[in-house]
């Protein structure tokens, strides 16, 4: 929920999109994702996750809505120092230096599977979200890498 | 690096050893399965016994960035192979491999047998044995549904069906839609060892040397090999050379391509095969759907005359809907579904020659009810019939009284190895002069049908000028391009040129190919497309435009030294492969007195003409070929074995002790 203080605006963001119809469940976004941001490759590690169904032939995939009211923003205590808004892209990203670990963001995500990730690292939880690759050229990895262009990505411009 | 899981599944008793005893000398994959082989296979230990050991095996690029790497590899004696079952290799798509790097395993390497059904339970660096008695004779789609459901939907399964549990040779080892281990026969010796499935799931990751570097490469790739496999240079609408589009699937994790054709909606009411209402097909598993030309027997034994219709015979096509059910209900059964591209010819020689029934079967093979009647005999072995067919078909005709001519005839569908007749360089897939000759090569030195060898000189046949009555190659080729891309990868054209002139220049080829194969299955990424001498284009136009055909054979060394941090080039490659064969060599010298004399009984099938340009061999040409492969090679030509000299330079020293040893190199 966003507080009471009525003058709190939030920057609108950019966001990526996904579409099943066209996705086959590859995970080359997933790699793209984990190597871009984390130097290794795995699913896990990535900020997008593929739920293939191959049996099925269904291929749903979770990732950051950048929501407009994002209550992960603020549920975090240490607003605009760990959990922030990018001034470019309107990506509300996790600042790992900052977090303090609480795990607010993760329990504030609205969506019934939150679409902030937690793994451990060193006996340390780390908290991480789609950042939309901030400051990286070109935009998201992810979209850039599709083959089946099933990922789109709307700068924060374009949304209406 | 991690770690490799062995279990021995008839104590129970599971532990754990670090790959890098075995790399980077073998690389991973098939090259590290068999060092392990090498070390630990005893001679004389036959496919069924507990101490057959089966490898699940991924390579260093599995699980990671690099375009078409989410292969995995299974190894092992395979039951299959005719005459003498031997240590041979499968290759699959799908994620499982993936899955169990992530896992923290680079291989799960399974010896005993188990007095009981049991699934192995891989998660997050730990391993259990768990009783599989609910599984016991679901099919595969049940099977991978059900642990999904045990273990949650991000769970990858390889499985067996009633096919493997019931031991039929020419079983599967399944995964996902349509990604088998099939015609290796290993789905055989997993039901030997009663192990119905693996299941996986883990949250760890591949760790990357050099990120930035390596993300950029993959991606150059990944760009390079957006026109497609290299069976043809651009997208048609051929059923498996289609571009990427809505109506398919790649096979494996991390891979840009579509070569699966999805056929959604296959009909309900299926009492095997339900645990899916889809289903995909890449390529042979697709003949009951759209028929193939396929393998014929010459009725008139006649090697002087070439006749389009001695070498094939159109399998039926049975269409979307029965094709599909057709092949789920194989599929689900965990039968090697590109199984009626042999047998629904063979089931004609045979009723053209009298044979209508057999054990008081009906032979109908135009009829979708015989095939399901055969297959859910051969999977639950019901009755002689069952019993008989569950076996490969060259065991299968031995027990059978048949007319000559159809024993025969078996043999055509079955010309090496007792493995299926393949992109041999003869009948269906018609490979003109050159092309032939390398694959000769790859199927007469390799263990079994040499898939991921010759797709290197076999699919170059869709680059050729139009052949095989239209079938093959292209109406646009242009060979001079196409031998200025061999030129600009090995200095010389020499090698594609037809005939049996300036032999050396092809056995160098066939040498090579061989080499980089090993690696391919070593690395684990797809014989579709690499190793990239030529590049495909994403469109007819661009081929058309482009002065330039070469890809890139030195792309999988630019891959792995980001990703390892290693200084890897190609020749390093080369030489991996060159050890990988040559030790595999030893293996079944070892073993299974492998030698001249076994490889030379291939031969006699290229003594045929091949189908567009009616060239063939003698047995003169034929040993002067080999002279020139194994003189290359550094082997003894007049043993096939290979020389103490170049065990020693490829660090190979203790085999060539052990061959000397048991007499067979002499001190």
């Amino acid at each position: 929920m966003p507080p009471a203080d009525a003058s709190f605006k939030v920057l609108k963001s950019g966001k990526i999109i996904h579409n099943p119809e066209l996705c086959r469940g590859c995970r080359i976004c997933e790699l793209a994702c984990s190597a871009y941001h984390d130097g290794a490759c795995g699913a896990h590690l990535s900020r997008i996750h593929v739920i293939p169904d191959d049996l099925a032939l269904e291929f749903p995939a979770l990732v950051c809505h950048q929501c407009e009211y994002p209550s992960c923003y603020y549920a975090c205590p240490k607003r605009d120092k760990s959990l922030c808004i990018d001034e470019e892209t309107g990506a509300r990203y996790i600042n790992t230096d900052e977090c303090m670990r609480c795990g607010n963001c993760a329990r504030a995500c609205p969506f019934t599977t939150s679409l902030i990730w937690v793994r451990e690292e060193d006996d340390k939880k780390i908290y991480y979200k789609c950042d939309l690759c901030r400051g990286r050229e070109g935009g998201p990895i992810c979209v850039e890498v599709c083959p089946r262009d099933a990922l789109t990505y709307v700068s924060r411009r374009k949304e209406k | 690096m991690g770690k490799i899981l062995r279990v021995d599944i008839g104590t129970g008793e599971i532990s754990t050893e670090d790959t890098t005893k075995y790399v980077p000398e073998y690389i991973g994959g098939k090259g590290v399965a068999t060092r392990i082989a090498w070390n630990e296979l005893k001679p004389g230990t036959g496919p069924y016994d507990p101490q057959n050991m089966l490898m699940f095996m991924t390579g260093p690029f599995t699980g990671t960035l690099v375009p078409t790497s989410g292969r995995g590899s299974v190894c092992g004696i395979s039951p299959r192979i005719h005459p003498t079952p031997w240590f041979t290799y499968g290759t699959m798509g799908g994620d499982w491999a993936a899955e169990l790097k992530y896992a923290g395993f680079d291989a799960v390497i399974v010896k005993g047998n188990s007095a009981k059904l049991v699934y192995l339970w891989i998660h997050d660096g730990r391993a259990d044995l768990r009783d599989a008695n609910e599984l016991a004779g679901l099919d595969t789609f049940v099977t991978q549904q059900h642990l999904k459901q045990r273990h949650g939907n991000r769970t990858q399964v390889v499985c067996i069906g009633p096919a493997g549990e019931n031991r039929v040779l020419w079983s599967t080892i399944q995964h996902r839609l349509s990604n088998s281990i099939g015609d290796a026969g290993l789905g055989a010796v997993m039901g030997a060892k009663k192990l119905k499935a693996l299941a996986i799931n883990g949250t760890g990751s591949v760790g990357i040397a050099k990120p930035r570097e390596f993300i950029s490469i993959c991606r150059k790739m990944a760009e390079m090999i957006k026109g497609g496999p290299t069976n043809y240079p651009h997208p048609t609408d051929l059923p498996y050379r289609s571009p990427v589009g809505p109506s398919n699937q790649q096979c494996s994790h991390g891979c840009p391509l579509g070569c699966g054709q999805l056929h959604r909606n296959v009909p309900a009411g299926l009492t095997v095969g339900s645990g899916t209402r889809n289903m995909m097909s890449h390529c042979e598993d697709y003949v009951f759907i759209h028929g193939e030309s396929a393998t014929n027997y010459p009725t008139e034994d006649i090697k002087d005359i070439y006749h389009g219709d001695m070498h094939t015979r159109e399998t039926k096509a049975f269409g979307e809907r029965i094709g599909t059910e057709l092949q789920t209900v194989c599929e689900g059964l965990g039968l090697t579904s590109s199984f009626p591209i042999n047998y629904y010819p063979w089931f004609w020689v045979c009723i053209e020659n009298g044979v209508t029934e057999i054990e008081g079967v009906k032979l109908e093979p135009d009829e979708p009810r015989f095939w399901f009647e055969f297959m859910k005999k051969v999977a639950y072995r019901e009755d002689s019939f069952g019993e008989i067919f569950a076996q490969d078909m060259l065991r299968a005709v031995e027990q059978l009284d048949l007319p000559p001519v159809v024993k025969k005839a078996a043999n055509f569908q079955f010309p090496m190895w007792g493995q299926p007749s393949h992109r041999q360089g003869r009948s269906y897939e018609s490979q003109p002069s050159p092309l032939w000759i390398n694959t000769m090569l790859h199927w007469i030195i390799d263990s079994r049908d040499p898939i991921a060898c010759h797709h290197q000189s076999s699919f170059v046949a869709g680059w050729f000028p139009l052949h095989n009555e239209g079938k093959g190659g292209t109406p646009d080729s242009n060979m001079e391009k196409l031998k200025a891309a061999y030129k600009k990868a090995f200095g010389t054209a020499d090698g594609m040129e037809p005939g049996f002139e300036n032999i050396d220049a092809k056995t160098k080829l066939a040498l090579w190919q061989d080499n980089r194969a090993q690696v391919k299955d070593s690395l684990l990424i797809c014989d579709w497309v690499f190793p990239a001498i030529l590049h495909t284009f994403p469109s007819r136009e661009e081929y058309l435009k482009a002065d330039d055909y070469y890809g890139d054979i030195d792309a999988e060394a630019k891959m792995l030294t980001p990703l390892t941090g290693l200084d890897i080039d190609s020749s390093f490659l080369d030489r991996a492969g060159e050890r990988i064969r040559n030790l595999d060599r030893a293996l079944h010298i070892r073993n299974y007195r492998r030698s001249r004399e076994i490889d030379s009984t291939g031969e006699w099938y290229y003594e045929y003409p091949e189908k567009s340009d009616g060239t063939k061999l003698d047995m003169q040409i034929f040993n002067a070929i080999l002279d020139s492969y194994y003189t290359l090679r550094g082997w003894d030509k007049k043993t096939g074995h290979p020389t103490r000299a170049k065990l020693k330079e490829l660090g190979l020293k203790d085999v060539a002790h052990e061959l000397e040893r048991i007499g067979i190199l002499k001190p």
